[in-house]
């Protein structure tokens, strides 16, 4: 057999097996290293701090669940795998902060995210697919965005899940065994109490069962492993308080008990056909199957009908239609990660992978079994989830990584193989070839057969140098493989020389070069800085940071009363819970309409509206992020809108959008529409903004446009506290006037006193005159 | 009449000192002069003593303080004027007035004279007034004290300066009933100095005290923050493997003046920083003396790092030799810290362990001094505590504080990779002002064992994890072979 480049002969399969284990166990841990260290990129370049405003609510629950205990928590419901690693680590009297866990828990698990999809990969097509699999899934900004360190987020343990999950329910359903399917569950449930995305699971692995059904895949391995999964999966599921009964109540666990139905149906039908013979009545079987499924359906439609069954959230039908939420939930449209995903993201969070995507596809198509089959299902859906919204690009990466691995090791295989087709020999010996070339993992043959593939080596080196040059070799291949596509008897297929192969191979490393270095360049510039802290460069290069939110909730924290409410929009209500320990009107969990729309109606009413509304609900401090003076454009005068959107939802008498317009154009300055110039927002950001700028005309930053000179002025709140940069302002609800006057008028009166001290006498006779 | 201060002092000088009882006053102060130098929440107060002996032989002085300035007073220390070495003090807490007995360098023959220095640190004496201050309103203390220095014997002359940092003081006490000790006036006042006396012939009258002495007062305008250290926590963590000490101080710190009146306005603030006339009751930022070589030093808050503090190293220097440079570090609050405001932070740094332990061969005993405190200037810290934690397997442990601390106590402290954890002393005190810098000493011994104890237990574990995973590899659990 002749070979490209010769290979050592005289190893004993054990040590071939040791070294290539001990590689691989060396590999993953690079990966594992890597993946953790290109994520803390944020503790180097600022420090080990939790970043955006969801993991502050997470925080606090840890810190719940580590001072008070496992039960005591349950009532708050979220992940608990910190709280266990800091029990873990102390009963080790390793007294790690409990910040410090929280911040690299996600590292630690995207490490353990590759180890799953190695796994998984390895399921699919062999170590080397697992371990490029693996090194992808590591290091893919895709996946780093939601788990760099700090970014304590649910999605960055829920990945780690859901791979395993997968992995767990293939080698359930390749091996038939209950023992997997109930790891399958029981890494179902862990989900389930992680991510609400747990949905994705609850009906990928029933539509996977589904398919391989109307394949006619259906097998007892498949039964029991379905079986197996739901049935434990399910009951532990509803254990989550969170949870409850909404797998037998809901559309989104429907799919998985009707699957579940179906498969005893047919389970039964298979039973009952392995004991009767006759043909009419294996036809019978099959209409009653069909019937009893169609009813099934029908009955769950009927029931939801009848309210029985909860029907599609709104979040739901906002995957499937992407105006939909526009038009009528505003609240989820305001969330930025909601949008749908516009094409340069998917470059810029998959990089190569995403051209070899498909490429992995179409090889699972080659071998079509089972598990192959879950890919393609799985790669087709998420490519739809991941169009429809950022958020979910997510979901997508892991099926990227497995295909794109399963694509690449494909061509490893094929170039790195040193085998050669020998063109003058027979047919029996070329079987053998192939069977070598496909199956890379037994490549190291032994000592007998190398021995064999030397000599037959060098006699092909002769036969190819007889044959004549390189390019004659390359053609030859070329047209080789094009006539063995057609008929297999003419010539070889297979690979000639080492410069086909070299030029393959040193592009592809080229490729994961560039995907290491646009991946390092990413991850450190798109997705490493806390959004708590904004940082700039000075005109010398030096840095400079800009600490403005913590400055104000330390403030909050240390010099305003314990139990004081503070009312903000929504995507504070974590921030300010987590870093100031102040309860807040609402939160990033508030999926109460009513209550954000309500926050939205105080904010663009104008004050003596908004007052009874703050006194209504015992707010006493109302803070607000403004960007205007340093250009910090996620201020709340540009998310205003959706306040307004929010609240015109619920009082559409009282808010109208288009008031906010000046002849469609959104302006603060001097052109502002009335209903812009009195709602408190714009009073609160401009408060005493025009004086900083001592009579020159004072100039937004972010809005680019100039307020006028005369500011707004305020009655009923008094500012409190304002920021360095002026970008969190907060202000006091005043209380009720001692007098019982109304607060503006009281106000006027006061004013009014200051003016007869500071004006001249005869000028007030002139106006009383 | 009432007798207080004399009769009591009488009595139990009586058992304490001969030389008392026997004959007449044993001294007599020809002159007394003292001087207050008013601050924020310390002042400082130096007493001249002239004394003139009347009998020979006598070597122990006695000073009298009252009950409230004693109180007050959270450090002091006597001289002879013009040294340096403090002289010996012993302090009786029993009469009705505070003595402190000074034992003197040598005895004096009769009209022998010295000049005797008494220095006083007071807390917690001054009280803003108006209690409330608007953000651009100045800073005004008041700081009340007893118009004469009481002593136990006759003084012939004695007088008080009470000085101001800033000219501006708004009103001061002008005594009664003093026509009889008074010569020319009874106060007069220059630019910020307000000077009580010339007082002539104070007697140790016994109706003295109850008969003349009064409160007088000064209403004056301070022109820095008025600082409160509440709590303090210093740990210092010493750690052999690390060659390193690590010093880490926990503070809640408490702007004291008058509290704001209304709301902050940062506009005002900064229009105020602009012009360059901050308001004197806001802290916007502090400078610490570290001592040189310091490393890693960090500065947070419940919300972390806090990225507005500089620090400059000096470089590290032999054990024993006085510093003569600090490293300095300046850290700014989050916020400016105005009056009635409070925050708390947290600051830290390593220094090389060969800088503060010494190590006595002879006898296997270290020996450690750690400073009490890193002080802020001009502020008090109303509670301290200091935790000296030992290396684990630390023996016979001995500590001597510096000044006298309220209570100590051992603890042990379980950190990083302890096995049995690590002994730890514990000191309390109160009212600790920048004269309180002293060095707390602990000496303890570390068998060989001890120090190997760390790395012994680290490689058992690694070796049985790998042990275990070594048979778990070889131990095949199927019931029957595939």
């Amino acid at each position: 057999m002749p070979a490209a480049y010769p290979l050592p002969s005289d190893l004993s399969p054990v040590t071939v097996a040791n070294t290539a284990s001990l590689l691989r166990i060396i590999a993953l841990a690079l990966i594992s290293g890597a993946a953790i260290a290109s994520r803390l990129f944020a503790v180097i370049n600022f420090e080990s701090i939790i970043h955006e405003f969801d993991p502050w609510f997470n925080y606090r629950a840890t810190k719940v669940l580590a001072s008070q205990g496992f039960y005591e928590f349950w009532n708050w419901f979220d992940p608990t795998a910190c709280g266990v690693i800091y029990n873990l680590l102390h009963a080790l009297n390793l007294p790690v902060d409990i910040r410090n866990i929280c911040v690299l828990l996600a590292p630690g698990f995207s490490a353990l995210t590759a180890w799953a999809t190695y796994m998984f990969t390895k399921e699919m097509k062999d170590e080397s697919a697992g371990l490029l699999a693996a090194a992808f899934i590591g290091i893919v900004p895709g996946y780093i965005s939601r788990s760099v360190a700090g970014s304590y987020d649910n999605e960055a343990i829920a990945i780690f899940l859901l791979m395993f999950t997968f992995f767990a329910w293939i080698k359930a359903l390749k091996q038939g065994s209950a023992f997997w399917g109930t790891i399958a569950a029981v890494f179902y449930f862990y989900m389930v109490a992680a991510w609400g995305g747990y949905a994705f699971i609850t009906n990928m692995i029933p539509l996977h069962a589904l398919v391989l059904m109307l394949m006619g895949r259906f097998t007892g391995r498949l039964y029991v492993a379905y079986s197996s999964w739901y049935a434990i999966g399910t009951l532990s599921s509803m254990q989550v308080p969170f949870v409850g009964f909404q797998p037998v109540r809901t559309s989104e666990h429907m799919a998985a008990l009707g699957v579940f139905g179906l498969l005893q149906i047919v389970a039964f039908g298979q039973l009952v056909r392995a004991h009767v013979s006759s043909k009419q009545f294996q036809e019978l079987l099959l209409a009653a199957v069909i019937s009893l499924g169609l009813i099934g359906f029908f009955g769950i439609v009927g029931l939801t009908y009848k309210g029985w069954i909860a029907p599609w959230t709104g979040r739901f039908y906002s995957l499937w239609d992407t105006g939909y939420a526009k038009k009528y939930i505003p609240i989820i449209a305001s969330v930025s990660e909601h949008q749908p995903t516009a094409w340069p993201s998917f470059f810029m969070d998959l990089h190569f992978l995403i051209f070899l995507f498909p490429a992995g596809v179409v090889m699972c198509f080659r071998t079509l079994r089972d598990e192959h089959i879950f890919v393609i299902i799985y790669a087709v859906v998420a490519s739809y989830f991941a169009g429809v919204m950022v958020r979910l690009m997510l979901t997508l990466t892991p099926v990227v990584c497995v295909s794109a691995a399963v694509a690449l090791s494909s061509l490893m295989d094929t170039y790195l193989d040193p085998t050669e087709p020998s063109v003058e020999d027979d047919k029996s010996e070329t079987s053998t070839t192939h069977s070598t070339g496909t199956a890379s993992a037994s490549r190291p043959a032994t000592p007998a057969t190398s021995k064999k593939t030397k000599k037959n080596k060098e006699k092909e080196k002769e036969a190819a140098a007889s044959a004549g040059g390189v390019l004659s070799e390359l053609v030859s291949n070329v047209t080789s493989s094009a006539a063995a596509a057609k008929s297999a008897t003419t010539t070889e297929r297979g690979v000639f020389g080492m410069d086909t192969r070299l030029v393959v191979l040193l592009n592809s490393l080229g490729l994961l070069l560039f995907f290491v270095v646009h991946c390092t360049w990413v991850t450190s510039n798109a997705y490493s800085s806390p959004s708590v802290v904004l940082s700039s460069t000075s005109s010398d290069g030096g840095k400079n940071l800009i600490d403005d939110f913590r400055e104000a909730y330390h403030w909050l924290r240390q010099n305003t009363a314990e139990d004081a409410v503070v009312m903000s929009w929504w995507d504070y209500g974590y921030q300010i819970a987590g870093m100031a320990d102040r309860p807040t009107l609402v939160d990033n969990n508030t999926w109460n309409n009513t209550h954000i729309a309500t926050v939205g109606k105080a904010m663009s009413s104008p004050e003596d509206i908004a007052y009874p509304i703050l006194r209504k609900h015992d707010v006493s401090y109302v803070l607000i992020i403004f960007g205007g003076l340093i250009g910090y454009s996620g201020d709340d005068i540009n998310k205003f809108l959706w306040m307004v959107r929010i609240a015109q939802g619920v009082w559409p008498d009282e808010i109208q959008e288009p008031n906010y317009f000046n002849r469609g154009e959104y302006r603060v300055d001097s052109e502002a529409s009335p209903a812009m110039r009195d709602s408190l927002m714009y009073k609160m950001s401009y408060y005493r903004f025009a004086e900083l700028f001592g009579g020159q005309q004072p100039m937004d930053r972010v809005r680019g446009q100039h307020v006028p000179i005369q500011g707004p002025t305020l009655d009923y709140l008094e500012e409190a506290y304002t920021s360095e940069n002026w970008i969190v302002r907060i202000y006091e609800v005043k209380k009720d006037d001692v007098l019982g006057r109304d607060l503006k008028i009281a106000n006027a009166f006061n004013q009014g006193k200051k003016r007869k001290r500071t004006k001249p006498m005869s000028r007030r006779k002139a106006i009383g005159a | 009449m009432a007798r207080r201060w004399w009769t009591l002092p009488l009595f139990l000088v009586s058992a304490l000192a001969p030389s008392f009882s026997l004959a007449g006053p044993a001294f007599e102060n020809t002159a007394i002069v003292r001087t207050i130098e008013l601050g924020g929440s310390l002042v400082h107060v130096s007493t001249t003593y002239a004394v003139k002996a009347l009998e020979p032989g006598q070597t122990t002085y006695q000073i009298a303080l009252s009950k409230v300035e004693r109180a007050k007073t959270s450090w002091l220390e006597a001289k002879v004027k013009g040294q340096t070495t403090p002289l010996k003090l012993s302090e009786d807490e029993s009469s009705a007035e505070y003595l402190l007995s000074i034992s003197l360098p040598k005895a004096l023959a009769v009209n022998g004279t010295l000049n005797l220095v008494l220095e006083t640190m007071q807390t917690h004496v001054t009280h803003p007034f108006p209690e409330q201050a608007a953000q651009n309103e100045p800073q005004l203390l008041k700081y009340e004290t007893d118009l004469f220095t009481i002593s136990p014997y006759t003084t012939l002359v004695q007088r008080t300066k009470i000085k101001s940092i800033a000219p501006n003081v708004i009103s001061y006490t002008t005594p009664h009933d003093v026509d009889s000790f008074v010569r020319d006036g009874s106060v007069t006042r220059s630019g910020g100095t307000i000077t009580y006396g010339p007082y002539h012939d104070i007697q140790t009258d016994t109706d003295f005290v109850a008969k003349h002495q009064q409160s007088v007062s000064v209403h004056y305008s301070f022109d820095y923050p008025v600082i409160e250290v509440e709590t303090l926590r210093r740990t210092a963590e010493i750690s052999h493997w690390g060659s390193n000490l690590n010093i880490e101080d926990k503070a809640h710190l408490h702007n004291a003046g008058p509290t704001l009146k209304g709301h902050f306005s940062r506009l005002e603030y900064q229009s105020q920083n602009f012009q360059r006339k901050q308001a004197p009751h806001i802290l916007s930022d502090f400078t610490l003396h570290l001592p040189p070589g310091v490393t890693n030093a960090y500065f947070y808050d419940q919300n972390g790092n806090v990225s507005t503090s500089h620090l400059r190293t000096a470089p590290s220097i032999a054990k024993g030799s006085k510093a003569v440079q600090y490293s300095v570090l300046q850290l700014r609050p989050r916020y400016p810290v105005l009056g009635g405001w409070n925050y708390s932070y947290t600051i830290g740094f390593d220094t090389p362990l060969q800088d503060s332990v010494s190590y006595d061969a002879k006898n296997g005993v270290y020996m450690v001094g750690v400073p009490v405190l890193t002080p802020i200037p001009g502020t008090v810290v109303n509670d301290a505590e200091v935790k000296i934690i030992l290396p684990e397997g630390a023996t016979n442990v001995e500590f001597v504080s510096p000044f006298p601390e309220i209570s100590n106590s051992m603890s042990t402290h379980i950190s990083y990779l302890d096995t049995v954890g690590r002994p730890a002393v514990t000191f309390t005190y109160k009212d600790l002002t920048y004269k309180h810098t002293g060095i707390i000493y602990v000496s303890y011994q570390v068998p060989l064992s001890a120090h190997l104890k760390k790395a012994l237990s680290v490689s058992a574990a690694f070796f049985s994890l790998f042990a275990f995973t070594f048979m778990a590899r070889r131990v095949n659990l199927n019931l029957h072979k595939k």
